[in-house]
């Protein structure tokens, strides 16, 4: 018969874990690929990730990156756009772009027992996109109408004006990575062509597999499917370091009928180039990175003010940010962004021992969570080699983490967390919030609509 | 094929229901608590209860304090949240396996004694953050209330589908610490409960480490059933139409669907994936590929166990397209479906679909775990997991058409437009 415990029962070590290893190999055309073998995963991810830097946008045609991501499986030399997702779809598999400031990834998801046609299909779309002008146009449509979605969404909101005004106008950054209304109205399928044909190819390529690789020739599948890839586009453009703009200021971004203000608070943060990235982590693990930080015990559960905030730094493959983001009632919109830039200033003077422990403990044992499903190490990986790091940074960052010390993590935070001063986004109704951000005197207030 | 999850249960002594699923290839645990108490099971007056518990469950109980729930399982490595729905409330953790004591015991502290630390100040407090919590989900984004507008026509007043799991902040306002207390002495025990174990632990270890841990909580008196909400398929058309400061005008429309568990409502619900799944769905190549009247679309079922469950079709009209086109086109394509039903290509594509998304849900620890005490709770078959893709495959063209025919019909359905208010004012 059991009986009750009043105190929790200790905790085993856990067992030693490093992030999965890769056999990585070379199509014919040369581009890598890495397989992960992770038995047991019968849904599989491959992706492709090609190093595409915005700044090969032209300033005019911001968005055109996006437009030619999202129409390579609209058509293709050899099917239709209906065509291609019907032969995709029967395989059981999902397909998927994603862009980013550096790269572009383009994935499948699959069953293994269905890999080598679904590969095929998706080096289909990779080497022969079609790009008719109506499928071009539609895409074209359908993102002015996601754009009014966006405007409407007060998250999004608060992301646009935060990166407008921590960047200056001259960083890519600065705006959208899918275009505006007057960068994406102009284009037709002779730009997107020209994007695509200037801007991918398998020198810029990575090709990633994660899932059971159990009896499988993956690399024998990848490189059939991908053979015939030729370009004349030669290796990517460097992602030219951003510029940021220092100083407090407020931006408030009146959103009518908001019943929660949106924050945004931040500044410049390290990019994984820094050695004290993992001290940052660790710091910001304390600050505001979960449920029991110190922001969120004040905001959430001593205040009530939030349905929870998060703080994080962040970074792509050059300058990072360092930011807080939530929402909050209208009414104490003030009183939170008092309390959140005391608490943010406060951990200036230091993190204590135990915080710092706790939260190296908590970073370096939920690793094996994070990576449990092949998805997850596709996901890792590809930015990985977007943000120009090797393949096992997991590992590095994990070994920096452990040796991260308190002291460390405090100056990794102090390094940027109010050195420049504070940009501070706010959206919602601005009626009600504009007098309240007046009596916090945060610096010169811009108001936009 | 079957799958081949290995699948242990126990019954302890006060009713708790134990599965366990071994899998020593990977250093983690996943615990996973299914409480047969949703949003259905409250009564008028009482809506949101079973919500409010996913955060009070979180305050502390007699042996842990406010807080140290998250910071001891965070610390552990543990990755931890909880769930409300209409049928049951979820709380779960997966951690490095060595933290698999720790997790069990603050489950079992809080289903025993979680009372000891429920009292005005954190009723006060919580409710201000669920409050904040539907401000957020809900009020502050577009379409945010559609859901809570379908399932009001969907279901007659009173009905346990009638009313959102988030609840009605009225009745939150209007709750006092002893009703709260009352709901949890009502629903929260272990003979009301199944408790899920995956992975890195032997099935003995498991199962006794469940009977240390919970073996002494009391059973509490059989909780009453949900009221039956046994209902056919709708009878006629019920529509909201909202007018409000919007992006673009959208519509959704909801339909009855079979209980959950039954080869019709898998039928029912590969005829909305076949309509509206993927890029190859039907109303994807008609609305937004080919007449380009839409500028998306989605839809699909969700199961439910009490009597009924639902699914919806939505489609958000493309600049200057008058929403009438978009649902004209929709009741058209339903129509033809219920008509001429499907092709064994289509069937076969939402059912290879279907297989990958259920693998996928089965490829974490937590992930089965959560399907494990879904199908043991709710079906008193944990072993349901291995099977369930054979029983997708299993549905013909000819149930398909069946299904959608009694109940995806333009003349049984509700739905809730939202077009841009003309003058652009809020409401």
């Amino acid at each position: 018969m059991s009986q009750v415990l009043t105190t929790p029962p200790a905790v085993g070590a856990p067992r030693p874990w490093k992030f999965p290893e890769a056999v990585t190999t070379r199509t014919s055309v040369g581009a890598p690929v890495h397989v992960f073998d992770r038995p047991g995963q019968y849904v599989a991810t491959v992706r492709v990730t090609i190093a595409m830097p915005l700044i090969a946008e032209p300033r005019e045609l911001e968005g055109v990156a996006t437009i030619m991501s999202r129409t390579l499986d609209e058509g293709t030399e050899l099917h239709s756009a209906n065509e291609f997702a019907a032969a995709l779809e029967r395989h059981g598999a999902a397909y998927g772009v994603d862009v980013s400031s550096d790269a572009l990834h383009v994935e499948i998801s699959v069953p293994v027992s269905h890999l080598a046609p679904a590969v095929e299909l998706l080096a289909e779309a990779i080497t022969r996109p079609a790009f008719n002008q109506a499928d071009v146009g539609r895409h074209v449509t359908i993102r002015l109408g996601e754009i009014n979605q966006e405007r409407a969404n007060a998250g999004y909101r608060a992301r646009e004006a935060f990166a407008a005004h921590l960047f200056d106008a001259s960083t890519r950054r600065s705006r959208p990575t899918a275009g505006r209304p007057d960068t994406i109205r102009p284009l037709t399928n002779v730009e997107v062509a020209d994007f695509y044909r200037n801007n991918i190819g398998p020198e810029r390529a990575e090709i990633l597999f994660a899932g059971d690789a159990t009896g499988v020739d993956v690399a024998g599948i990848i490189d059939a499917a991908f053979s015939n890839w030729t370009s004349s586009a030669g290796t990517a453009l460097e992602t030219p370091e951003p510029i940021y703009l220092p100083g407090n200021r407020v931006v408030l971004v009146d959103r009518p009928g908001s019943v929660q203000s949106q924050l945004l608070i931040g500044c410049a943060g390290p990019d994984r180039r820094d050695p004290a990235w993992g001290a940052a982590a660790v710091a910001n693990h304390v600050v505001g990175g979960t449920i029991t930080s110190r922001v969120d015990t004040v905001l959430r559960e001593e205040k009530g003010y939030t349905y929870g905030t998060r703080t994080s730094f962040a970074a792509p493959r050059k300058g990072g940010t360092f930011s807080l983001g939530g929402a909050v009632r209208t009414e104490v919109t003030g009183a939170a962004i008092g309390d959140a830039l005391r608490i943010l200033r406060e951990a200036r003077d230091g993190l204590t021992e135990q915080e710092v422990q706790e939260a190296k403990d908590s970073l370096i044992r939920t690793a094996p969570l994070r990576y449990e499903q092949a998805d997850s190490v596709a996901q890792q990986v590809g930015s990985n080699i977007a943000n120009g790091v090797p393949v096992d940074f997991a590992d590095t960052y994990l070994t920096k983490i452990a040796a991260t010390t308190a002291a460390e993590a405090t100056d990794a935070y102090r390094r940027y967390v109010d050195t420049d001063g504070l940009l501070v986004v706010v959206v919602g109704e601005a009626k009600d919030v504009r007098p309240q951000l007046e009596s916090l005197d945060l610096g010169d207030l811009i108001e936009l609509s | 094929m079957p799958l081949t999850y290995p699948i242990a249960e126990q019954t302890l002594d006060n009713g708790l229901r134990v599965v366990v699923s071994s899998d020593r290839a990977v250093p983690i645990v996943a615990v996973n608590l299914w409480y047969d108490v949703g949003s259905r099971h409250e009564p008028p007056g009482l809506t949101g209860f079973a919500h409010l518990f996913e955060h009070l469950m979180f305050q502390g109980s007699r042996n842990v304090a406010s807080g140290q729930h998250f910071s001891l399982l965070e610390t552990a490595g543990a990755s931890l949240n909880a769930s409300t729905f209409f049928d049951r409330t979820n709380y779960f953790e997966s951690l490095p396996s060595g933290g698999l004591d720790l997790a069990l015991w603050l489950e079992a502290d809080r289903m025993g004694y979680l009372l000891d630390a429920v009292n005005q100040e954190n009723l006060d407090n919580q409710r201000d953050v669920v409050k904040e919590e539907k401000r957020q989900s809900y009020d502050n984004r577009p379409y945010g209330d559609s859901y809570e507008r379908l399932v009001r026509l969907a279901f007659p007043e009173g009905h346990p589908y009638a009313h959102m799991t988030i609840g009605s902040m009225a009745d939150l306002d209007a709750a006092s610490v002893e009703d709260v207390h009352a709901f949890f002495r009502k629903y929260y025990g272990p003979n009301n409960a199944v408790l899920t174990i995956v992975g890195d632990v032997s099935t003995d270890d498991a199962f006794d480490a469940a009977k240390r841990y919970f073996g002494h909580l009391p059973a509490i008196p059989t909780p009453p059933p949900a009221p039956d909400g046994t209902i056919g398929p709708m009878t006629g058309v019920e529509r909201d139409d909202v007018e409000s400061d919007v992006p673009s005008d959208l519509i959704t429309m909801m339909f009855r669907l079979p209980v959950d568990g039954t080869p019709e409502l898998d039928a029912a619900g590969l005829a909305l994936d076949i309509l509206a799944a993927g890029q190859s769905g039907r109303l994807n190549r008609r609305l937004v590929r080919d007449e380009q009247i839409a500028q998306s679309v989605s839809g699909g079922a969700l199961p439910l166990i009490g009597g009924v469950s639902f699914g919806t079709l939505t489609g958000i009209a493309s600049d200057g397209i008058d929403l009438q086109k978009v649902e004209d086109a929709l009741l058209e394509e339903i129509e033809k479906l219920a008509a001429d039903g499907v092709t064994s290509e289509e069937l076969a594509t939402v059912q290879a679909q279907a297989e990958r998304d259920w693998l996928e849900q089965l490829a974490t620890c937590a992930g089965r775990a959560d399907e494990i005490s879904h199908y043991a709770l709710l079906f008193g078959d944990a072993n349901r997991i291995n099977t369930r893709i054979d029983q997708v495959q299993a549905v013909t063209v000819e149930q398909v058409q069946a299904a959608a025919q009694k109940w995806i019909r333009a003349e049984g359905r509700v739905q809730v437009t939202y077009r841009r208010s003309e003058s652009g004012d809020q409401e």
